[in-house]
This record gives structure tokens, sequence and C-alpha cells, in this order.
């Protein structure tokens, strides 16, 4: 064999090695950039187009949209509200998703398999019947007061249906199993004879809780809680069905810019700022826990 | 003395523990036993809610429920509305299985195997549509392709559409899962099949694929519920023809709840749980295999 042929075959061998990840990874990067980059990129130039005479948008180039959410006080109002609910559910669901892994990293192993099914649950079931399924249960001829009435408790109906905190019991349900599934394979990497330790040493169950567990969890609140916002941020259903009607939250407002104003550069301003918002929390999340957490791979 | 006063405390201390423990021990296993209870109320509350108002026999929900039967559920079936709904949901959900698991398994593959230029950023481009939120995606898609036809055929409105946008959550999920379960194969054997001659394409086949099949079919799994379950991307995406069963679900709920609500909540979840112990049953027989 003369040597110019193998150096030729070797050149495409080599070739072929630098090409087939970038084949591999071809039908992914195509749905990766054509239905996630293009729409953003469309998004963030249709926010600065202008919306004049009810038509869908005019092209243009104005801050009119972004400039409404500081100046409109129904926008304003809608961040806030937003930031708001997202946060104390953040918060709610850290607490009760802490303390529902912590029991299940405590119980016996046979219990186990048990609760991972029952926190699969909301995971499982779309948030439309999780909304329904509340919707049914608060309000004045729901469940709940059906059995406050009948248990004789109160006496006259009482409905907490389209109240913020219908809206907070919905929204925690909804993110409730990220959180869970976080602290739980955080749990899973203590050692529990640190427990044993602790106590062995005179600390009673809450100083070994705030002094061993709560230090060795740090990272693991945090991805949680930073999932859980994203996910609260986002989600615009459930607080819109089961909350008051004032409850307006980013994501509500985008649908009806769109579906109901046809205001598309609107629509599309809000859009970023979300998206804005989402990977700030990300970034802050990253830079907060140099942990390998489920957030940052 | 300094010895003395070091040691008091330690006494006294190891004095009162033995009834403050067992009132720690008492107070905890009370507070546990709470815990247990209300979570176990508090997931199972909308499922069961939802079960009883599925067999209602009157067209209002109200507690109690007086007369139980299966109307609803003849209805649900009886309306081709409805019908019409669950079917593009399978369908849809289907077709982003296909779509997510094969473009997510490649992905991971290439992630695994291979080393080359700005992986950090095609892992970000891959992994960020996950965190964002649905009605942003939804949104950014119907903008882009919303006057978009491909030979006479309309892209906005389209199944086709609803399972690409549906891919991208789905297909993130795909791929995290199986970055994962590829770094568990064990190298050595791709090596050998390498060795006696495999090319590369038969190797991934014969030899790595069978070798982490419940990986992929439990993130085929994931994928098909994502999907199944999404609405607010199909309610941007989809037209009166192609609705699917959530967003229908969500558009009567917004005029008004009626049971045959909650029997499309339970035929969905029904669909989430078949497609759940399929593979549940898969996996065992798989088990017993080896």
């Amino acid at each position: 064999m003369s040597a110019v042929p193998s150096e030729m075959a070797r050149r495409r061998a080599g070739l072929r090695a630098r090409l087939t990840p970038w084949l591999l990874m071809a039908p992914a990067l195509l749905i990766a950039v054509a239905f996630f980059g293009l729409p953003i990129a469309f998004m963030a130039r249709m926010s600065f187009n202008e919306h004049i005479d009810q038509r869908f948008y005019v092209p243009g180039f104005t801050f009119e949209s972004y400039a409404a959410m500081l100046t409109d006080q129904t926008f304003r109002g809608a961040l806030l509200t937003t930031m708001r609910l997202a946060f104390v559910s953040s918060i709610v669901t850290v607490v009760v998703g802490y303390a529902f892994a912590m029991l299940v990293w405590l119980k016996p192993k046979r219990w186990r398999l048990a609760f991972i099914a029952l926190a699969l649950c909301p995971l499982l079931i779309s948030e439309i019947s999780i909304i329904f399924g509340w919707w049914m249960f608060f309000p004045k001829n729901g469940l709940l007061s059906y059995a406050l009435v009948s248990s004789g408790l109160i006496t006259d109906k009482v409905s907490l249906m389209y109240t913020e905190f219908a809206a907070f019991v919905g929204l925690t349900y909804v993110t409730l199993p990220f959180c869970f599934f976080i602290l739980l394979s955080i749990f899973d990497g203590i050692d529990k004879k640190v427990l044993e330790a602790s106590a062995d040493l005179g600390a009673g169950p809450l100083r070994t809780f705030r002094e061993v567990l709560l230090p060795l969890t740090k990272g693991g609140i945090a991805a949680a809680f930073a999932q859980s916002f994203i996910w609260a941020v986002g989600t615009y259903a459930t607080p819109s069905a089961l909350g008051p009607d004032t409850l307006w939250t980013i994501g509500y407002l985008i649908q009806e810019q769109m579906l109901g104003k046809h205001n598309w550069p609107r629509a599309a301003a809000f859009s970023i700022v979300l998206t804005i918002g989402v990977a700030l929390v990300m970034v802050i999340v990253r830079t907060l826990t140099s942990k390998r957490t489920a957030l940052n791979g | 003395m300094a010895d003395t006063s070091s040691i008091l405390p330690a006494r006294r201390a190891s004095a009162i523990p033995v009834p403050r423990a067992r009132k720690d021990a008492i107070v905890l296993r009370v507070l546990t036993l709470a815990f247990t209870v209300f979570i176990i109320a508090y997931i199972a509350i909308p499922v069961l809610v939802t079960l009883a108002m599925s067999f209602n026999d009157a067209s209002a929900i109200r507690f109690p429920i007086k007369v139980w039967s299966l109307k609803w559920y003849g209805d649900f079936f009886g309306s081709p509305q409805w019908v019409d709904a669950l079917e593009s949901s399978i369908i849809i959900a289907l077709g982003t299985t296909a779509i997510s698991t094969i473009s997510g398994v490649l992905a991971a593959w290439a992630f695994e195997r291979f080393t080359f230029a700005f992986k950090p950023l095609v892992y970000l481009l891959i992994m960020l549509p996950l965190f964002i939120p649905g009605v942003v995606l939804g949104l950014g898609v119907a903008m882009a392709f919303g006057n978009v036809s491909l030979l006479g055929f309309n892209v906005y409105g389209s199944r086709a559409l609803v399972m690409l946008a549906h891919s991208l959550w789905a297909m993130p999920l795909v791929f995290m899962l199986m970055e994962a379960t590829f770094r568990t194969v064990d190298h050595r054997i791709v090596e050998a099949s390498y060795d006696l001659g495999g090319k590369p394409l038969r190797t991934f086949f014969e030899i790595v694929l069978p070798s982490v099949s419940t990986g992929i079919i439990s993130s085929a799994l994931f994928a098909f519920v994502v999907s199944l379950n999404e609405f607010v991307m199909a309610l941007f995406l989809t037209t009166r023809d192609t609705q699917t069963l959530p967003v229908l679900m969500w558009l009567s709920l917004r005029s008004a709840g009626t049971p045959r609500l909650a029997v499309a909540s339970v035929i969905l979840a029904a669909a989430v749980f078949v497609s759940l112990s399929l593979i549940m049953v898969w996996y065992i027989r798989q088990l017993r295999k080896t």
C-alpha cells in the first residue's frame, strides 16, 4: 500500500470521528434551535414592535412594551404578584418537601416505596386535573365545606375558593414533587450515623437538626427552592383558576395579551422578561451552590 | 478547681436527659404522625375528590354525592368532541415520545462517547428549554410558526407542531436521564466490540442499546407523560380540530365545571397509570430473564 491512500484514509477517519458527535446530536440540536432558539429570537424582535389599531403588531422599534411594565399599574402589579406568589409558595414547598423527604429518609425501608409512589402522584397527574380536584374541594358546595358542616365544626357553609390560600395550596401541590425528590437525593447521601453521633454527644433533636442536618442539606435546599421558584413563576393556570380574580400573574397576562387583546409585542415583552428572570434565578443558584445539583448537572 | 467546674455541668446534664429525652421522643413521634397524616391527606384529596365526583349522577358539582352512576362516563364516550380530544392527546403524546426519545438518546450518546468543541454550550442549549415556562415556549412557537405553511400544509395548528413543542420539555428529560444511564455502561464491552471488528453503528445498536433498555423505556415513559398532561403550550398551538384533552378541560373549566371534567381527569390519569404498569410488567420480566 502506498503512503498516500493510507494518509487519506486516516484523514477521512479523523474527519468521520469529528463529524460523528455532531451527526448524533443533529436531531436534538435541530429541535433546540428551530423550536427554541428561533422563537426566542423572534419574540425578542417582536417585543420592540408597535401595536396600533388592534392589529397584531406593526413593525417598528419602540421600548413602549417594556416601559408599560413599569408605568402601567396593572402590569407592575402583576410583576409583583408573580414574585410574591412564587416566593411564598416556594418557601412553603421547601418546608413541606423538606419534612417529607426527611420523613422518608428516617422511616424504615419498607415504607419507602409507598411514600415515593405518593410523591409521584402530583407529578404524574396533569396540572389541569389537580386544579379541578381542588376546584371541587374548596367552594361552598365542595367537600371541605360539607365535611366541616357535617362534623359539626361549623354551622354555615364556607368557601375558600378564589382566595389566595387556595392558590397557594394548588401551587405548592404542583411544585412539591420536584422539591421532594431533590431533597431526598440529598438526604440519601447523608450517613444516618451522624444522628447517633450527635445524640451520643448530648444534643437534642432540635439541636441535631440545626447544627448537623441543616448544614449538610444547605445545597439541596437552595436547589429545591430555585426549582420550585422557577416552576411557580411560570405557572399561571393554577393561581388564575383557584385564586381571586385580581390575582394576575405575568403568565396570565401573557396569555391575555396574546389570545384576548391580540397585542403581540406586549405578550412577547412579558415573555422575554419572564425568561430573563428564570435565567437569573438559575445563574444565582449556580453561583451560590458550587456542588453538583439537579439544576447545574 | 478548673476541672470540677467543667465536670459539674456535664454531670448535671447527664442527670436530666432521661426524662427530657423521653419527652422529646414522644413529641417527635406525635409530630411525625401528624405530618404523615397531613402529607397523605394533602396529596390524596384532589385525587379522591375527582374519583368520587366522576361517579356522580347529578349534573352539578356538589357534595354530598347522593346517587352514584356511570352516567358521565357514558356521556364522555358518547361525545365526539371529547373522544376526539382524547385521541388527539394520545397521538401527540406518542409522537412526542418518538421524537424526543430518538433525539435525546442519540445526543446523550454523543455526550458520553465523544469530545467536541463547544460541549458546555451545546449542553446548555439542549437543557435550557426544560426550565422555560410553558407559556413562553408556547407563545414563541406560535408567533414564529403562526403563518408558516410547508408545501401547502399548514404548520400552525398541526399535531406535528405540538409534538415538536412538547419535545422541548421531553427531549431534555430523556437526554438528562440517558446521560446518567450511559455513564453506567461498561466501556470495556464497547472497546471489546470494536476490537472484534464491530462497526460503531453496529456496536451502538447491538451492544450499547440493549444494555440501557431500561433507561430508554423509562425516559420514553417520562416523555409520554409530560406530553399527555401538558396544556399551556397546546393551548397556544392547537385549533378546534387538534385540541388535546387537557386543553379542552381547561377551556370548559373556564366556562362551567361539570362531572364530565372529573371523568376526563380520571381517564387522563388512567392513561398514565396504564402505561406505567405496562412498563412495570416489562421491567419485572426483564429482571427475571437475567
